[in-house]
């Protein structure tokens, strides 16, 4: 990790200098912000996968029980002699993506064993799981730093404070002997402890020692005023890296598995029948949902990074139906979405609206006894706008959207009301009763319609050039005769009087 | 024991009477003192363990068990906000709860209607965006840094320990209006449960239907919220019903057993909570909730796997049984002389472990006598039956070979069945002379 940290400093030196660098890094926002960015496209590579597969709800499930195997890792570990338990520890990870697999293993055993289906299944395994979590967390309060609520619901803001120091300059260590001249003297008693007496004593015999010597880091030393410059340091958060390395790992996979997963997602049996092992990929796929879940945790929390596996890659569903395409737009959405999130969390919703403008607004209409700052945990912000983003792919996609929907509802209603129109003067035209059933101010009794929409209707056809009044009477022009007759082919010989009266 | 036919309701009352068994003896046995406090949490405990556990039956034969999940957390932000717009009032919070996850179904169900989405991705979207709003509003409320905010926390983990005398009351309430509409509605979501098509197609307003149970399971998940909490909601839910399952197979049965669990999981977790200072209530009921589910899969009658494992070897021994029976009929031909003994030796040679257990069986049904130096012949009644088995299997042979060619009925064929019971006598007649 702090070798790889090492190279990303030394890259992006390249394209910025160290103080912007630092700046960057030491803000808790802006690393919140590389945080959610990085999340969001980790997650939504597995997400779409899990999303075609209909195991959504897996992720969720998964989440949650991936706490248990942190919990059970945590637990081992201080009860191994010569381990160190640490919440940073690799074996941690390693324990979640057990946890992860043990999940769906376990939902697949109750459900083959036939008694429980597949989604009650679910529906009980996590909760135990997350259940026997919590409470082992409830015993272990007084000396493990994992708090419940803190996994439940996370805080991208504190990202930046768990850094690890790299020194770039001046970094050598210090090493004071007796002899160095920044070396301090003192004099302490050898004899006092063995006989109880005081220093004062006059039994008591003295020794010079060196009060500072030792070794001392770079930054310590500067701490010490023992040396004249600061070291130049770099704080690089540890939730970057580790997402950095959690979304390279996620791309990878897809990248070399593509094609096996696309037949797996699309056509198991087929995928099978070709050894191309889908259950192991399946099982593979967790374990990555698993591990972009642990690497999470921190910043987003248990419930919250289920929306980055899920809401993006829903939302590039809505918006395409080709899996190249939604696996480029749904990180590409989520990222937008932590960016404008992240903003969002700062009160500014998207460049349109303050938010404390909008609760100045509420606090004068309703009420809210001054409480007008805006104050947000940043994840549910990023949330919040992914979530807003689906709503407008829904409403607007080109595909499926309900705008579209409604357009074409419309547009098949009117075409409809032609049709029966053109039909109603085809029929009648010509016959005894045609001066009753055509005059243009009774059509709407002879049709059902209101007057208005009848009107409407008739505007469009004349507009066209179907239909002409003739004294007051309806009669199909030249154009209107070969429509109805195109339209009555269509429908066949049995259809031949669409007109009611 | 059979539970296929009528309506037996010894199960149901056995199971009660364990349950209510259950909770003196552990009190008894983890030495508690019984106070005022413990007896409204295991009351409270209690009734929303029954409420949740029979309205959550529908959910897991409607097979919308995660509809509970998505459901407790869009319920967040409805608690945040009533608690913003009227204040701590229990009433007030649930009423908010219950609105917010009413439009999360609202909203689950269009998307599954209009949208490409499936069941699963709708229900994650809600239930994450409910979620967030629910955090947005949480973080405002606690930046106002009100001091009656304590407490909200509860809705997300649960605490029983925080029910009061009243909050029971307003429980057993609703809980009751739910089960009145239940019973009034019982024919219409017995129907939309199991045959929503034959419901559709009878007139019945399936929409409405739906909404309405829907409704009743937003209640129980609204209600279940302090006890369990966001996150183990779906647990308390649907293990009840999963339990109950396993033991019958009647709707009504079901959601009694159903109610008797959760009560059980509610008031024993709430109990468990009291025990320790810190001990948190919602997974507590969730682990007792679980452990029946283990019990009632592994012990139940009919489905049991204990069950299942039983039978399984009965059939196999009966099968074993059987064979060894034919194997003597067989070695008795061969030598002309149906009393003619077999070794035992040779049958355990030709049948494996099984045949001792098998011998010793047809010795007690009287179709075999032993004989001295382990030989065994076949009695009166066990050379019929060895006869009637050998004819049985000779006849399904024929019928596999020659059964399409002589234009009999089909039917599946199984050995182990009299085919006399199976085939037509006319049929048999023609097996029979096909030499």
């Amino acid at each position: 990790m702090a070798i790889l940290e090492a190279l990303l400093i030394d890259l992006t030196l390249r394209v910025t200098d160290l103080q912007r660098l630092n700046a960057i890094l030491g803000d808790p926002q802006t690393s919140a912000l590389i945080t959610g960015a990085l999340v969001a496209f980790a997650a939504a590579l597995p997400g779409t996968f899990l999303l075609l597969r209909k195991l959504a709800m897996t992720t969720d499930a998964i989440s949650h029980t991936v706490l248990l195997g942190i919990v059970l890792a945590f637990l081992l570990l201080a009860a191994l002699p010569g381990l160190e338990a640490d919440l940073n520890s690799p074996w941690l990870i390693l324990g979640a993506a057990l946890a992860g697999v043990a999940t769906v293993l376990l939902t697949g055993a109750i459900q083959r064993s036939g008694l429980v289906k597949e989604d009650a299944a679910l529906g009980l395994v996590f909760p135990l799981l997350f259940a026997i979590a919590i409470i082992l967390i409830s015993r272990l309060t007084d000396d493990v730093h994992l708090d419940s609520d803190a996994v439940i619901l996370g805080e991208i803001g504190v990202v930046w404070a768990d850094a690890r120091s790299h020194c770039l300059q001046d970094c050598d260590e210090v090493h004071i002997t007796p002899d160095d001249p920044r070396a301090e003297t003192g004099r302490r008693c050898t004899n006092c402890a063995e006989l109880d007496i005081g220093p004062r004593d006059p039994a008591a015999e003295f020794e010079e020692y060196c009060v500072n010597c030792g070794r001392y880091t770079a930054a310590e030393a500067w701490r010490a005023r023992l040396v004249s410059r600061a070291p130049t340091q770099v704080f690089w958060p540890r939730a970057i890296t580790s997402m950095l390395l959690v979304a390279l790992l996620n791309l990878a996979f897809i990248l070399l598995f593509y094609k096996e997963l696309k037949l797996g997602t699309f056509d198991p049996a087929l995928a099978a029948a070709l050894g191309l092992r889908p259950a192991l990929l399946n099982t593979a796929l967790m374990v990555l949902v698993s591990i972009t879940a642990v690497a999470a945790f921190d910043a987003v929390g248990s419930v919250l990074v289920v929306a980055f596996f899920i809401i993006p890659p829903a939302t590039a569903w809505l918006l395409s139906d080709r899996l190249a395409h939604i696996l480029l737009l749904a990180p590409l959405g989520g990222v937008l979405a932590s960016l404008t999130g992240y903003e969002f969390s700062r009160g500014n919703l998207l460049g349109i609206a303050q938010m404390r403008d909008l609760l100045l607004l509420l606090d004068k209409t309703i009420g809210l006894d001054g409480f007008i700052e805006w104050n947000t945990s940043i994840s549910a912000a990023i949330v919040l706008m992914m979530f807003l983003f689906f709503l407008l792919a829904w409403v607007f996609s080109p595909r499926q959207g309900l705008l579209l929907s409604l357009l074409q509802h419309r547009a098949r209603r009117q075409h409809f009301a032609e049709q029966l129109l053109l039909g109603h003067v085809h029929h009648h035209q010509g016959t005894a009763e045609a001066a009753s059933e055509l005059a243009q101010d009774r059509l709407h009794l002879h049709l059902g319609w209101t007057p208005r929409r009848t009107q409407r209707v008739l505007m469009r056809l004349r507009l066209r050039d179907l239909v002409a009044s003739e004294d007051g009477a309806l009669q199909l022009t030249a154009r209107g005769e070969r429509s109805v007759r195109r339209f009555m082919a269509l429908r066949g010989a049995g259809g031949a009087s669409p007109a009611g009266d | 024991m059979s539970l296929a036919g009528g309506r037996n309701w010894r199960t149901v009352a056995v199971l009660l009477a364990l349950s209510l068994a259950v909770i003196p003896l552990s009190l008894a046995l983890g030495n508690i003192r019984v106070d005022y406090t413990l007896v409204t949490v295991a009351a409270g405990g209690a009734v929303l363990g029954i409420v949740c556990g029979v309205l959550g039956s529908f959910a897991v034969l409607r097979q919308q068990s995660l509809l509970g999940d998505a459901l407790s957390h869009a319920a967040l932000p409805g608690v945040a906000l009533a608690f913003l717009l009227a204040g701590r009032e229990l009433g007030w919070l649930l009423l908010g709860a219950g609105i917010a996850s009413w439009l999360g179904v609202l909203l689950i169900n269009s998307l599954v209607r209009r949208t490409r989405l499936k069941q699963d991705a709708a229900m994650g979207v809600v239930l994450t965006a409910f979620f967030a709003l629910g955090i947005t509003l949480l973080t405002y409320i606690q930046s106002r840094n009100d001091a009656s905010q304590a407490g909200l926390d509860q809705f997300i983990f649960g605490q029983a320990a925080a029910i009061r005398r009243q909050d029971v009351v307003l429980i057993s309430a609703v809980g009751l209006a739910a089960f009145l509409v239940l019973i009034a509605l019982w024919k219409e979501f017995k129907l939309i449960t199991f045959d929503p098509a034959f419901a559709q197609a009878n007139g019945f307003p399936l929409r409405l239907l739906d909404v309405t149970l829907s409704t009743l399971i937003v209640i129980a998940i609204v209600l279940g919220l302090q006890l369990a909490g966001v996150v183990l909601m779906v647990g308390l839910l649907i293990a009840p019903a999963v339990a109950a399952r396993q033991w019958t197979r009647q709707l009504d049965q079901m959601l009694a057993l159903a109610g008797i669990f959760g009560g059980l999981a509610g008031a024993g977790g709430a109990i468990f909570s009291g025990l320790q200072q810190g001990l948190p209530t919602g997974p507590l009921i969730i682990v007792v909730a679980v452990a029946i589910v283990a019990l009632s899969i592994s012990l139940a009658p009919e489905r049991g796997l204990l069950w299942r494992a039983w039978r399984q070897r009965r059939d196999r021994q009966r099968f074993a049984a059987q064979q060894v029976l034919q194997d003597i009929h067989r070695h008795a031909t061969q030598h002309r002389d149906p009393r003619y003994p077999a070794p035992g030796g040779m049958l355990v040679a030709l049948r494996g472990t099984l045949a001792r257990p098998a011998l010793r069986q047809l010795q007690r049904e009287g179709l075999l006598q032993a004989g001295a130096d382990d030989d065994w012949t076949l009695s009166e009644r066990g050379l019929e039956r060895a006869r009637e088995a050998a004819r049985n299997q000779l006849l399904w042979e024929r019928y596999r070979q020659f059964g399409e060619e002589l234009g009999l009925p089909s039917v599946t064929v199984d050995t182990q069945q009299p085919i006399d019971r199976l085939l037509p006598a006319t049929a048999l007649t023609r097996l029979e002379t096909l030499d």
